[in-house]
Formats: structure tokens, sequence, C-alpha cells
């Protein structure tokens, strides 16, 4: 009997084990199976996602600390359609808060593409928006009985580019596009000192897994050269001067011509930064967004303060010179007259530049010979790019003797402006070398870097020096002179200062000048013995007058009649009251 | 020693184990604590691995919840300074003092005397450490000026070219 029981009792125990063998291989199998690990996958997938985190864009500041770029949240809506309870109520919410189509959400939401579990229906509502929507979905949720519910609206805020002064200097900032690049200006000059480095992270669900974030530093800020209320000033002048004088378009640029500080340059049209996106319907190119800087032209007679430089500095001519004026000359087969087509008789130099002769000037040009005239004009930085901090610059063009497309008389037309082009701000930055002693600045918008709590603030750049100290003291003189003999509309109370007007007939596509319209400019400085400010006005095409000296020059006067009050630049008498010993 | 001999040696040795040996019942027993102690281990160790976890869980959570607080209040204070910004900006503030009976001043209006001490405004300084230039990226003359106009002026120097 004994026997018979350790015999069912060793069956029943090997049995048992049997089932336990095939229970642990079974679950060996499973483990080891192509569904295991398709299942792995799946719950990796839920276990945890890669998230981008992004740095805050950095700011950007006028010179006296005023924001002009900022950040504000936006936000992503969505819809998570597990959670979803009443695909009616979330649509109707959403097209009336967010100005969306509710036939279109709601058959979304009932009609989700495969494999979605999340829909996301606004990647940029509005803060005001959001917060009303979450308002009352709490509201929705805290009322058990109520018959409508938005579970599954979902809410993820990030921040947008914001431009708390709108249209204010949009032609310096640029913009930044809802990818979070920035194109034109300084948003596109310092695109990456700004944006900084995102940082992909792995973050699981599991908070028993909660991973250390990195720090991630904030994109550096930035401090611009440019003075707000002197922005806001210039822009306003320029648009009074484009009605008065029935210009097209127009540029102004103000900078200091000692380190070379753009303090404000306004260009038109403009449009407010925040609707970025309507940039097409504003320009037609590119090269309009800054036209002092991306835009070259054919200045005219405003060139004739280099080709005066230059006659100077090489010695071929004093300020007592005399050139017998008789209205025209000959170059390269060609001939040149004066704008009026009069002879102006027996003219020393500042006579020349006083009258503003052609005649004269191409007689410079030819007595140097190119070699000499185009040295200096290299020098001086025309047909190059000048390093300005600010996106998209043009380079210009100076045709030189041995191009395809140079003919002997471009020597002549070049020495008054004609069959050369340049943008505003290379004759400005060749023109700092008469204000600023022989010395020539390179010109820059970014006044200090903003980074990890310290401030770095931009040093000036030297760009060469074309004339000598003697030559720019003569010049600034001669041209001061010219201004007041002529009683120019230019002139500013109680402030000296020097320049030049500039009307410059415009190419045709068809190989020749419009007799009608012109490109009226003036570039000018003060105080002649302390130059503080200099400033250069472009009005294209004006109808009132075709004239720089009639249009251009009394906008030059507004301008500097602003500055110096914003700027705090006494007038010369009280200054050198002030100052003197 | 023989077969016997060892036979006899080894009924001894059993019959002392026997007359030594414990009773049952405290056999059991003895069994029961151990079963108990290293159950009792067990519950301690887990007890203290789920206190642990759960403490782990909870501050795992709170780090999530206190990210998500300082990410809300950095876009709030991105938000605030925005706003401020937009309610002081220059056509705003043209705005109000228009309202508020100003208007621009005109150069021949403006007053200056003379004080002593005065030092212009500077740019602004937003850094709440001390200004710094680490770098300089001033080109020194010798860089970029022309050999002709350094001669020209070595020439000019007095006393000609050292």
């Amino acid at each position: 009997m004994r026997q018979q029981y350790a015999w069912r009792s060793l069956i029943l125990n090997t049995c048992l084990a049997l089932a336990a063998i095939a229970i642990l291989l079974q679950m060996v199998r499973i483990q080891a199976s192509a569904e295991a690990e398709q299942f792995r996958q799946q719950a990796n997938a839920f276990a945890g996602e890669w998230k981008t985190y992004f740095p805050e864009r950095g700011k950007i500041y006028d010179r006296n600390g005023h924001l002009l770029a900022g950040n504000q949240s936006v936000y992503e809506v969505g819809v998570d359609l597990a959670a979803m309870r009443d695909p009616h109520s979330i649509a109707l919410a959403l097209s009336v808060n967010l100005g969306k189509d509710y036939d279109q959400i709601y058959s979304n939401l009932l009609n989700p593409p495969e494999g979605i579990s999340y829909l996301v229906i606004d990647n940029f509502a509005d803060s005001n928006a959001v917060a009303y929507l979450k308002q009352l979905k709490e509201e929705l949720t805290n009322q058990p009985s109520a018959l409508a519910s938005l579970a599954g609206l979902e809410f993820h805020a990030r921040l947008q580019r914001s431009y708390p002064e709108g249209a204010l200097a949009s032609n310096v900032l640029g913009f930044v596009n809802r990818e979070g690049r920035g194109y034109f200006g300084i948003e596109e000059k310092y695109n990456d000192l700004l944006a900084g480095q995102p940082v992909q992270v792995w973050v699981p669900s599991d908070p028993n897994r909660a991973v250390e974030i990195p720090r991630i530093p904030n994109g550096t800020s930035l401090i611009l050269t440019i003075d707000r209320e002197l922005q806001g000033a210039l822009e306003s002048i320029l648009d009074e001067a484009l009605y008065t004088y029935g210009a097209q378009y127009g540029a102004i640029v103000v900078i200091n011509p000692k380190n070379g500080e753009v303090l404000g340059m306004a260009s038109t049209p403009r449009m407010d930064l925040n609707t970025f996106w309507q940039y097409n319907s504003i320009y037609n190119n590119a090269s309009e967004f800054n036209r002092p800087v991306t835009m070259p032209y054919e200045p005219g007679s405003v060139i004739k303060i280099l080709t005066m430089a230059a006659a100077l500095d090489s010695g071929l001519v004093t300020p007592e010179t005399t050139y017998l004026d008789t209205g025209s000359i000959q170059v390269g087969g060609n001939t040149i007259k004066n704008w009026n087509e009069e002879a102006w008789g027996l003219q020393n130099m500042v006579g020349c530049l006083q009258h503003s002769l052609n005649v004269c000037m191409t007689w410079l040009a030819t007595q140097m010979g190119p070699q000499t005239f185009y040295g200096y004009m290299n020098l001086f930085g025309l047909g190059k790019p000048t390093g300005i901090d600010l996106g998209g610059e043009a380079a210009g063009r100076l045709k030189l003797p041995g191009d395809a497309d140079w003919y002997p008389v471009d020597l002549g037309t070049n020495s008054f402006g004609q069959g050369v082009a340049v943008t505003p701000i290379q004759l400005m930055t060749a023109a700092t070398a008469i204000a600023n002693g022989g010395r020539m600045v390179t010109p820059h918008v970014l006044y200090a870097q903003l980074r990890d709590g310290h401030q770095f603030t931009v040093s000036p750049q030297y760009a060469g020096s074309p004339i000598k100290p003697e030559t720019a003291a003569t010049l600034n003189e001669m041209l001061a002179i010219s201004l007041e003999a002529e009683s120019s509309q230019a002139l500013v109370p109680g402030y000296r200062v020097a320049g030049k007007t500039g009307t410059a007939q415009i190419p045709t596509p068809y190989g020749f000048y419009d007799a009608y319209q012109t490109n009226a400019s003036f570039i000018g400085w003060g105080p002649v013995d302390d130059p503080q400010f200099m400033v250069y006005v472009w009005l294209e095409r004006p109808t009132a007058s075709i004239w720089g000296s009639e249009t251009a020059a009394p906008v030059f006067s507004t301008v500097v009649q602003k500055t110096v009050v914003l700027l705090d630049i006494p007038p010369d008498a009280v200054r050198l009251h002030l100052t003197a010993p | 020693m023989t077969i016997a001999h060892f036979q006899v040696i080894m009924d001894s040795v059993h019959s002392f184990s026997h007359a030594f040996k414990q009773a049952p019942w405290r056999i059991q027993r003895q069994w029961v604590s151990l079963f108990l102690s290293l159950t009792l281990g067990f519950a301690v160790v887990a007890a203290l691995y789920l206190m642990v976890t759960s403490q782990a869980t909870i501050l795992g959570r709170q780090i999530q919840d206190l990210r998500e607080e300082i990410l809300v209040t950095q876009y709030k204070n991105a938000d605030l300074q925005t706003e401020l910004a937009r309610l002081t900006s220059q056509a705003e503030i043209e705005r109000r003092a228009y309202e508020m009976g100003f208007r621009p001043i005109q150069p021949q209006e403006v007053e200056y005397l003379a004080v002593s001490g005065y030092t212009p405004p500077q740019a602004a300084l937003l850094a709440s450490t001390p200004e710094l230039r680490p770098n300089t990226p001033t080109l020194r003359q010798e860089y970029n000026q022309s050999l002709l106009s350094w001669l020209d002026e070595r020439l000019q120097l007095p006393g000609g070219m050292p």
C-alpha cells in the first residue's frame, strides 16, 4: 500500500515539474518572440519622448535700454482624441474663440487621420484666447451636470518673437519667422547669437526615471546703437518729406562719424514686424527692405566730395586753384556738360563744389588720371561692402579700367556720380574720412552683447585712412563755405554744417537716363569743428522739384534740428562758450 | 580493527545520538521561527523599498511640476516685459504726451547751463555685472594703413623718418 502511494506521489510530482518546466519554456519563448519585441517597442514609444528645449531668443534693446524685440507666449492648441468626449463642443469653442472653421474641425475630430491620437488645431493661438478657453474648460469640468465638455482639449505654450514698437526700425531689426529663423537686419546678421543652442533631451513619462534637464542658456541679448526717439523722429520726417515732395520712396540715416555708431536709419516702406507674413505684399524684392544698406543707386553730385578729396589729397589742386568753366568738356569722345548746360566761367575749387559743376569735376578726374582717381575711390571703399552688421548689404558697383563695360568716358561721369552705384551707407562711410580727420570708420549697429550676466561692448573699427588729416580739414571747411555761400536750405540756425547736395538722373532699362525723374540726395555733418552727427537723405523720384537742393537739403536741415535736440548738442556759440577755458 | 569491532562502535554512536535528539515540537518551532524571521526580513525590505520608491516618485513628480512652473513663470515674465515695452513704446509715449498737452521742443527753445561735474548720458548698461571688453576688434593702424600712407606720415613727422 505504501509502495503504491509512493508511485502515485512520484507520478504527480513529475507531472507538476513538467508543467512548471513547460510554463518556464513558454515564458522564455514569449519573451523572445517577434510579437514581444513589437510590444516592447510600443511600450517604449509611450515611456517618454525626445523633447527639444529651445532657449529663449535673445532680446534686442535700443541704446537707452528700450526693448525693441522681445518674446511672448503663443499656444499650440490640440485635442487628445482618446480623452475627447464631446467633439461638437470642442469644435464650437475653437471656432468661436480661435476663428477656425467649425465644420472642418468637427469633421477632423470625427475622422482623424489613421494612427493619430493627438490632433493639432492651431499652432500659434493667441494667449488671451487660450486663457478664455482654459477657463471655459475648467468651468465645464467642475460642473458634472454640464451638457458640454471640453475634455481632451490641450494647450502647450511656447515663446514667439514679438516687437512692441511695431514698425519702428523694422528695416534695422528684420524679423523672425515661425520656424525661429531671422531674416534681414539684425535678426539675420546675429541669428545664431540671438537664437542660442537648442538641446534635445529624452524625458521619461515615469516619474521614477526623472532625468536631469541640462541648463539651457538663453540666446544672447543685444543692445543697439540706435536711439529709439531719434529713429521715431527720422521716420516721421521721412514720411512727411515723401508727402511734401511727392517722392516715391526714401531713406534717412544718422551716424556718429567719430565711431561709426548708427543712431537712426529710416527707410520706406516699413512694415509691422508682428505681421511679418505681409512681407510679400509690401516689398517687391529684398533690396527694398532697408534701402540705405541693401539698395545701391547712382548718387549723383554727392560723390563730388570724394572726387575733390582725391584731387586735394593727391596735390593736384588747392581750394584756391582756379578753373575756367566753359560749360562742356570732352572725355573719351563724349561731351560732358553742367547740370544747367551753362558755362560758369572762372571758378576756384570752392566754387566748383558750391555750383556743383560736372565739367570741373570731370576736369579734376582727367587731370588725376584713372589710376589715381580709381585708386582713391577704392580707398574710400566704393564697390565693396562696408561691413555694417546688417543682413543683405549690397556692394554697389564701381567699374574699373580693364572691366569689359568700362569706357574712358566713365572716368568723367564717375567723378560726378553717374555710372557708379553706391549705397547711402557706403557714401557715409567714405565721408567719415572727411569728417573724422582722414580716418574712415566702419558703420555698425551693435553697441553691446548681453551674455551670462555680462555686457560686452563693441569697440569701433577703423577702415583705413584714404586721405590726410589736413586734406580732411581743408575739404571740411570748403564744404561748409560752399553751403553758406549758396545760402543753402540745408543750413541749420546756430550750427555750422558741411555737406553736399546730389541730383541724379535715373537710368532706364533701355540704356539712357530718364530726363524727368531723379534721385535727390544730401550728405552732411556737423558741427564742422567737432562733428558729432552725419546725416544722409535720399528721396527717390520727387515730383515737387527734381533738385536735391530744393528737396533733400531742407529735409537735412529738419533732421539736424531734431537730432541736436535729442542728442543734447548745444548750438556752436553755446558749446564753444561752455567749453572755453 | 575487524568489521565486528567497527559495527559495535557505530551502534554505540547511534544509541548516543538517539539519547540526545531534540523533541520534534522544538524542531518545528525552530523552523517556524526561521520562516517568520525571513518573512519579517522580506517585509521590512519590501516596506523600505516601497517607501523609498514612493518618495522618489513623489519627488520626481514635484520636479516635473516645478520645471513646468519655471517654464510658465519664464513665459509670464517674457509676456509682461513685452507688454510693458508696448505700453511704453515710442508711439504710445508720444501719444500720451500730446494728450497731456506737451509738444516737441524746438532747438531755439532749449536752454543750456554749465553744470560742473555733469557727465552726458551714456548708452545703457543692462548687465548686473561690470562692463567687460574682452575683445578689442579695433585694428591697429599698422593693419589698415597702406605702405604709402605710412611712409607719408613718417616723412611728415618733425625731423623726417626716425
